[in-house]
């Protein structure tokens, strides 16, 4: 490949769940692309030839094409703009866009804007939003919401691979803990309280084996990431810029129980794969960013990752589909601590889904700034402290994540 | 002078329009489409800060079209599933076309399905949509229809949540049928008559630890 995709910046309002200062969604973006600005004193408005919004749900706002009033109020007129919308990997896909946009050679420097505003209706009838992204013909109407599926995957994966309750709420504790030193983490800035494995066992049942302390928490947040060339890069941020070496895009079913014959990946990976446990988008989409980004073996190559923890459950789960453990060395992982901070690869410094929150359009972003500010060496500046900070990375994962495994996105980036 | 205009071919329809002969209305009398209504507003102290209460009420019409007839078959007790005439794969949840690609989208077939199942997987709710919030705890299972290649969604009653078990048999329950509307919610999963469930154990006990806080929660929900 001739071209190079680069993130050179971005940044995040805080994620909270009511007030946060930043409530009009453009009042958002134009603080989150100030701040880009100040970290990047050589990028200005001007040198955007795209803009690419990334937005799940317009139920939440009550408003259509709502990217329309964010890019008239950064003073983009003319600016080429379009939403992209796939669920949870809404922000994984705007930055599939936004690579595919570089590549082609068209564009130089696109901006990125992601957001959610999952305040503006109450937490149960917000879940049954975000369920419409379920079949709403078969599953919507029998109790389902996300969690409760997630459960039902879980709850057999769990089974099969002997992980137990409290191994998976260890990461939860770890996400949770890790956004105590994120001053713009919905845990940080909420409930602010280091938790323990007790803790997560006894909060409230959601769905039976996750637990109210196992998911990630409804925000409203808005997100800049600013995506560019290489020449670009070099000539506006040469000492901070990391380049996007390798992405994966997947897709599997809408309903997680048709996933149990099915022969497009009974073609790929035998019969019976990935049934209702395992995701194979991430695991499809995973493998292409490694053969693009020349990843032989995971474990050894990536340093560290920002994933789609939605349930501590699926944290779990993905470390299986990114092939960082099998079915025999599972449960040693996370038994291990190999993705805590004082782990060979840690997972969710920045606090992950579960700490520092879930504006589904601006996560996947969020994700991925968490990842520039470790590569670029941002993240002293940027946390409270060097103790969520990842010593020395060269090489780091974003996966985001949609439905039930519905739409999977992997990127690899290096440090440049 | 006079200009007499030829149609040479007739504008051939898609398809006939239906006929819709049977007709039912079950609206409670509190659901009102009343559209966009600012029902009220608040504004800060300083006056700094305005949130505005905006209710929305408007109704769908899901049109099933060559899914009908899975959905009428629920208004008359039945689980009607597809299968491909091409490679035998059959579907409830049903597919009008076949999944596998060497089949070339092939259209399905109408089967009539068993009115039993088996477990797939199972988890057992204490927290769900704002609509289903007074039925918890409720166990979803996912299972599998008789030959269906795909497992199916809905509630399992009947039993205690803790006694849910993977694999368990299940029969279909419909509701009477002057209740159904031709939804998934017409039927749920119940054990299959000679099912007994296992001894107490510590999984068991776990989970009934956790659903007794649930159901003094919903007894609180007005």
């Amino acid at each position: 490949m001739s071209r190079k995709v680069c993130i050179i910046g971005g940044a995040t309002t805080p994620f909270d769940y009511g007030p946060t200062g930043f409530e009009s969604i453009e009042g958002g973006a134009a603080e989150c692309v100030k701040e880009t600005q100040q970290d990047v004193p050589g990028f200005s408005l001007r040198d955007l030839d795209l803009m690419i919004y990334s937005h799940f749900s317009v139920h939440f706002g009550h408003q259509l094409a709502p990217e329309w009033i964010i890019h008239d109020h950064l003073g983009l007129v003319g600016l080429p703009h379009y939403r992209v919308e796939n669920g949870g990997n809404t922000g994984g896909s705007a930055l599939y866009a936004a690579a595919l946009a570089i590549l082609s050679g068209r564009h130089d420097v696109v901006g990125v804007v992601g957001w959610e505003t999952m305040d503006s209706v109450s937490q149960s009838q917000g879940s049954e939003f975000i369920a419409l992204a379920s079949d709403i013909r078969y599953e919507l109407m029998v109790g389902g919401i996300y969690p409760i599926y997630y459960a039902a995957m879980a709850n057999k994966w769990m089974k099969e691979n002997h992980v137990t309750e409290e191994d998976v709420a260890t990461i939860a504790v770890k996400n949770k803990n890790n956004a105590m030193d994120n001053p713009k983490a919905q845990w940080y800035r909420n409930d602010h309280k280091y938790i323990t494995v007790e803790d997560v066992m006894n909060s409230r049942l959601i769905s039976y084996p996750i637990k109210k302390l196992d998911c990630s928490l409804m925000s409203r947040g808005v997100a800049f990431l600013l995506v560019c060339s290489e020449e670009y890069a070099k000539k506006t941020n040469p000492d901070q810029y990391v380049t996007v070496d390798g992405m994966g895009l997947s897709s599997c079913t809408i309903r997680a129980g048709d996933r149990l014959n099915n022969p497009g990946w009974s073609e790929r990976y035998g019969p019976g794969y990935p049934g209702m446990t395992e995701f194979a988008a991430c695991r499809y989409s995973a493998e292409q960013a490694y053969k693009m980004a020349g990843i032989r073996d995971p474990l050894k190559d990536i340093d560290f990752g920002e994933i789609h923890d939605a349930f501590s459950t699926s944290e779990a789960q993905i470390y299986k589909a990114l092939g960082l453990a099998t079915e025999d060395t599972i449960v040693e992982f996370i038994r291990d601590e190999r993705t805590s901070m004082h782990g060979d690869i840690p997972m969710n410094p920045g606090g992950g889904l579960l700490g520092y929150g879930h504006p589904v359009g601006a996560t996947g972003l969020m994700s991925m700034i968490e990842c520039y500010y470790q590569l670029a060496g941002m993240i002293p500046k940027k946390h409270l402290s060097k103790k969520t900070e990842v010593p020395n990375p060269e090489c780091g994962i974003v996966n985001s994540h949609a439905g039930t495994g519905t739409s999977i996105s992997n990127f690899i980036l290096r440090r440049h | 002078m006079t200009v007499t205009i030829v149609m040479k071919h007739k504008k051939e329809k898609f398809a006939d329009p239906p006929n819709f002969t049977e007709k039912k209305n079950y609206r409670p009398s509190d659901v009102k489409e009343t559209g966009l209504v600012f029902v009220g507003h608040e504004v800060s102290e300083d006056r700094t800060a305005m949130n505005q209460f905006l209710h929305y009420d408007q109704l769908y019409t899901i049109r099933h079209g060559w899914n009908s007839k899975f959905f009428i078959g629920l208004l008359e007790g039945k689980i009607m599933g597809t299968r491909c005439p091409k490679c035998g794969d059959s579907w409830v949840p049903v597919r009008t076309h076949c999944w596998n690609l060497n089949c070339k989208l092939e259209r399905t077939e109408w089967v009539e399905m068993p009115l039993t199942a088996k477990v797939h997987t199972w988890t057992v709710a204490g927290w769900s949509g704002r609509s289903s919030l007074k039925r918890l705890p409720i166990i979803l299972v996912y299972a599998i229809i008789g030959t269906s290649k795909v497992a199916m969604a809905n509630e399992l009653h009947g039993m205690n949540p803790w006694d849910v078990e993977f694999e368990m048999p299940l029969k279909i329950v419909f509701k009477p049928k002057d209740q159904r509307v031709g939804a998934v919610t017409d039927f749920h999963f119940e054990p299959a008559d000679f099912w007994k469930p296992s001894p107490m154990n510590p999984e068991k006990q776990r989970i009934k630890d956790l659903v007794t806080p649930v159901y003094e929660w919903v007894k609180t929900l007005k």
